[in-house]
């Protein structure tokens, strides 16, 4: 393989090389055994423990995940096996068959479990990354956001019904999308929907409570007054200001768990 | 800003204008047929997505093939409840391989996201008119910055989907600033609310407004496209 060789150069040339740079010597780091079935089942079991697929939700077939995910069928069908086994899957046969996420996966209460096992550092860490690659989004867009897109997102928030807590979370999700992509940055666009998967349990878990969700789309709409000024520092302290709220009340959560 | 008519404009406005028209011409070809080719299969029984995929297929491919511009991703959107099986549905390919979008197992949660609010498909839809959507980050397909050149598609003046082709903003700086490199002015191309495609001036980055323009730039429309040069 080309690429292996072009490594084992490298690592020839750096025997006689004084000291590799840090960055260099990551390159050749462990990158780890974890089979490529391992890698679809957590993958599949994120997005349905963080209740991106919902319980009684259809699966995509076989083939079309092997595509999608370019790996081969074979792959696809360890991965959903296991995922069966863990009991967040069922599998329905005949026409209307399929995989489907089991009606007993509850988001909240996996996220409930994960949060439960987080250290404080590691949430506190979570919530700074998110906070900073948020910022930097939202920065650019104060720039370069123009007026009418700005209030786009904010209608579409309007109509968003808040007392629906499962609809808010994806109305809320999704304007957090829209308004990294006005930072017309496809790298900060695509940083911060990961992140946003990560936090989103977490923001719908402490959501369970009806004035948590009005506080979280106060602090969307206080972002979004924000970028119609172009103002990115008053912008930028909305996020930072929501962010740290949203782990103060998820670490108050974290101990009532603890107690309980 | 000056706006000056059209007859007066610089080479450069004619070569920009070209440029976007030829890539939306190249999908307008094809449109006429692909409405005809939806309207029968739906003649024939339930349009189901694979009935779909399997119309817009060739037609993508031929964008891809012929376009005249590096054409990042292609396909048709189905309106919303055209289809038996599905309110909505993308049948799209894209990237470097022409991959098929396959949403909801890309990227989970994606699948909700309500494209009919969205530029490429609001703006045809409610003008009747072909459109060239953004500079934007594509969220939804793609992930990558780019425009989208969207073609409404009617059957006996019912709307069923749009046609559309995305081309990355790297294509378009790669393509289109040498076409302007004999250029002395500053040349610049801007999208209907003032947003940078590209520009001769290398300190004049893609994606910001230009809000310092004052009487140094002269703006020329460009004829039947919803972007303007800016020249100085």
């Amino acid at each position: 393989m080309r690429d292996n060789g072009a490594m084992q150069h490298s690592a020839r040339r750096d025997d006689t090389a004084a000291q590799p740079s840090r960055m260099q010597s990551a390159v050749f780091l462990p990158i780890g055994d974890e089979g490529r079935a391992e890698l679809v089942e957590r993958r599949i079991a994120e997005a349905i423990t963080g209740g991106l697929i919902p319980a009684g939700e259809r699966l995509p077939s076989e083939s079309a995940l092997a595509r999608s995910l370019r790996v081969a069928p074979v792959t696809v069908r360890e991965a959903l096996v296991a995922l069966r086994d863990r009991g967040l899957i069922v599998t329905r046969r005949g026409r209307n068959g399929g995989s489907f996420v089991a009606d007993s996966a509850d988001p909240a209460q996996f996220t409930a479990k994960r949060l439960g096992a987080m250290s404080r550092v590691a949430l506190r860490d979570l919530g700074a990354h998110y906070s900073a690659i948020t910022r930097a989004c939202v920065g650019l867009a104060a720039a370069r956001a123009d007026a009418s897109e700005v209030a786009r997102i904010r209608q579409r928030l309007a109509n968003a019904d808040a007392a629906d807590e499962k609809a808010w979370r994806r109305a809320a999700d999704e304007a957090q999308t829209e308004i990294a992509a006005l930072s017309q940055s496809a790298r900060l666009t695509r940083e911060q929907m990961r992140l946003q998967a990560e936090f989103s349990p977490f923001l719908g878990l402490i959501g369970q409570d009806a004035s948590a969700r009005e506080q979280q789309r106060r602090a969307v709409l206080a972002v979004l007054d924000a970028l119609e000024r172009g103002d990115a520092d008053a912008a930028a302290s909305a996020v930072d200001a929501f962010v740290r709220d949203s782990v103060a009340l998820l670490i108050d959560h974290q101990m009532r768990l603890h107690r309980a | 800003m000056k706006a000056l008519q059209a007859t007066d404009a610089p080479a450069a406005v004619d070569t920009v204008t070209a440029f976007f028209q030829r890539g939306v011409d190249a999908l307008g070809e094809g449109t006429r047929e692909l409405a005809a080719d939806v309207a029968s299969a739906r003649a024939e029984g339930p349009l189901t997505r694979a009935k779909l995929d399997a119309i817009v297929l060739p037609y993508a491919q031929a964008l891809f093939d012929r376009a005249g511009v590096t054409v990042y991703g292609a396909g048709f959107i189905a309106a919303i409840g055209l289809l038996n099986d599905a309110s909505g549905h993308l049948s799209w390919w894209q990237g470097p391989r022409h991959s098929k979008l396959e949403l909801a197992a890309q990227n989970i949660g994606k699948e909700h996201i309500d494209y009919s609010e969205l530029e490429w498909y609001r703006v045809p839809v409610s003008t009747g008119k072909p459109h060239i959507a953004g500079p934007h980050v594509d969220y939804l397909c793609s992930d990558e910055y780019t425009i989208t050149v969207a073609y409404p598609v009617f059957v006996g003046g019912e709307f069923i989907g749009v046609h559309g082709m995305d081309v990355l903003l790297d294509a378009v700086e790669g393509e289109l600033l040498p076409l302007l490199s004999g250029e002395t002015e500053e040349i610049t191309v801007i999208n209907a609310v003032g947003r940078v495609l590209v520009s001769t001036n290398p300190h004049r980055a893609t994606g910001d407004p230009v809000r310092d323009a004052g009487d140094t730039l002269t703006r020329y429309e460009c004829e039947g496209l919803p972007l303007a040069v800016l020249v100085s």
